[in-house]
């Protein structure tokens, strides 16, 4: 027993010191929030959007820097305030000519990521990029904790109170629609959310990898289960345990912790890919494609029992 | 709503209705009155205005003139009397939901935001699977569903939601022999039951059979009546013997 009160030891070390137990808070608080927000992104086939805010964060975040320093409050609203800026000048451009929504929001988030860049030059104190790019989990205050306490309230509590129209919406926006639903709040909500989700986490993994913590944990998720709540609050408790655990591994193989965080996710994400029991490749390939039984019923309904092939009868 | 249940008129009643797309109308003052417990075919050749009629009567555009009433109610105030079917392309087969998940949808609106599933709900999606032959299915994810299993799954859904108009978007496309006539059998129930069906439908050939009532139309109503009359010879060549304006176009 001696070696595994030792190897306990060993694990529970790091947290003795207070910055690694603000990471270790935070990365949880983010890790099950943007796991849980993630299936309504992947359900509304959002993914790619989403990615392009992350990338068009940056150049709200290089005016925070610029006016008012690197307060995580700056950051936060000067970050959400472009992404909302690319989302909707995106779909204004698309009502207005005859581009499609895809190549606008393309075209805004790549001029949004280059002017961020841009701006960084500018900015008053010494901004490393690839604290931005990357993120730089250590380094959690207080004030980020308070923001993703923030998010996370605000985050689970509108998606749990407004469950029920947004998988309405989620599932046919038209039907919703016909049914009373207010779709276009619904969706701007979601919108609204994805981007707080992305802030949020950029201290964890930065603006290049915030995108895997809103879609790996609800894609594995989505792969292993038909029912929407057990793939809501089963990618909810996996963005958890893989920021968690990213995190420990990152501490002691002394590498990033975002790309730590991102390769753990990778990992689940390609076991269920393969070995999911219901969606799983390998097992698709095992099983066959039919429900045999019922093809057999119908085919039996029609014919009798006969499973004779007619022209073989004949032969003696 | 503040009409008293008994003095509710169980019909749909379209009032001078037009509806455009980019200021082209689409259906131009059209009126009609249709009464509880009839299967309607909706006819008339491609951009005759059958798929704007039933998004208009299901809420889903603004109308340019008139109105659209249901049981005396205007229809943006009706919304969980009317059931819209979608078009089985714009429907999402993977969506993690069950048949009885699809089903508990159409209590959604009267359970509210966040209340629980109470006794009644639960007898309602309990009958509304059991009407439709799903029972055995309930469990099964939407995809595991044969084509007609999958229209009945959505007629029960609107069952559960309690509504009196169901509008139903080419719902025989696309559908085998066997499946299209389980189809018109829960259509055939539901009309039983008291329901308007508003059926927009491309073959003329087994119209008789599939509906009692048939609205023609061309952009403008044509007709509207018992089935063999308002697909009388002479009526569907007006139909669809008159070009149909449908966009800008120039004249040399």
């Amino acid at each position: 027993m001696n070696w595994l009160f030792h190897f306990l030891s060993l694990l529970v070390e790091p947290f003795s010191y207070s910055f690694m137990q603000r990471a270790l808070l935070s990365c949880a608080l983010i890790g099950f929030t943007n796991g849980f927000l993630g299936t309504f992104i992947i359900l509304r086939r959002q993914a790619l959007l989403a990615d392009a805010l992350s990338h068009s964060l940056l150049p709200g975040l290089a005016l925070a820097a610029m006016i008012v320093g690197l307060s995580p409050g700056g950051l936060l609203l000067g970050g959400l305030i472009a992404a909302l800026f690319v989302a909707l000048g995106a779909q204004v451009m698309a009502r207005n000519s005859r581009l499609k929504e895809e190549t606008a929001v393309a075209s805004l988030y790549i001029i949004a990521f280059a002017l961020g860049i841009v701006l960084i030059r500018f900015a008053k104190v010494k901004v490393d990029l690839t604290h931005f790019l990357f993120g730089n989990i250590l380094g959690v205050g207080n004030g980020d904790l308070w923001i993703a306490y923030g998010a996370a309230f605000l985050t689970l509590a509108t998606l749990v109170l407004f469950q029920r129209p947004l998988l309405l919406t989620l599932f046919d926006v038209t039907v919703a629609q016909a049914s009373g639903v207010r779709v276009r709040w619904v969706e701007t909500g979601l919108l609204a959310l994805t981007v707080l989700g992305l802030v949020a986490s950029l201290q964890a993994v930065g603006v290049l990898l915030s995108l895997g913590l809103l879609i790996i944990p609800a894609a594995t998720s989505y792969l292993l289960t038909d029912s929407f709540n057990r793939m809501l609050w089963g990618g909810a408790f996996l963005g958890m345990i893989c920021a968690v655990g990213g995190l420990v591994i990152s501490f002691f193989a002394n590498i990033p912790s975002g790309p730590c965080i991102v390769m753990l996710m990778a990992l689940f994400l390609g076991a269920a890919y393969l070995f999911s029991p219901r969606y799983g490749v390998l097992f698709k390939l095992i099983r066959g494609r039919h429900y045999h039984e019922e093809s057999l019923e119908r085919w039996e309904g029609h014919q009798g029992h006969d499973h004779q092939v007619p022209g073989k009868e004949s032969k003696p | 709503m503040s009409t008293p249940h008994h003095e509710r008129e169980p019909m749909l009643r379209i009032e001078d209705l037009t509806v455009s797309y980019h200021r082209v109308p689409a259906i131009h003052h059209l009126s009609l009155s249709l009464g509880f417990g009839h299967c309607v075919g909706l006819f008339g050749p491609n951009g005759a205005g059958k798929s704007t009629l039933l998004k208009s009567v299901a809420g889903l555009l603004n109308p340019e003139t008139g109105r659209i009433l249901i049981e005396g109610i205007a229809i943006d105030q009706a919304a969980s009397l009317i059931a819209y079917l979608p078009q089985r392309e714009s429907v999402d087969w993977d969506f993690p939901v069950t048949v009885r998940g699809l089903v508990e949808m159409g209590r959604y609106h009267q359970v509210g935001l966040v209340g629980s599933f109470s006794q009644r709900d639960q007898t309602a999606v309990e009958e509304a699977l059991e009407l439709f032959n799903l029972t055995p299915l309930a469990r099964r994810q939407i995809k595991e569903l044969s084509g007609g299993q999958q229209q009945r799954a959505f007629l029960a859904r609107a069952w559960a939601q309690e509504a009196d108009l169901y509008l139903l978007d080419e719902p025989f496309g696309g559908l085998d022999r066997t499946s299209a006539a389980a189809l018109a059998s829960a259509l055939g129930t539901l009309r039983e039951r008291g329901k308007l069906l508003l059926v927009s439908h491309h073959a003329l050939a087994e119209a008789e059979s599939l509906f009692d009532t048939a609205i023609l139309l061309n952009g403008e109503l044509v007709a509207c009546g018992p089935t063999s009359e308002a697909l009388s010879p002479q009526n569907l060549e007006c139909a669809y013997g008159t070009a149909i304006y449908s966009g800008a176009h120039y004249h040399s």
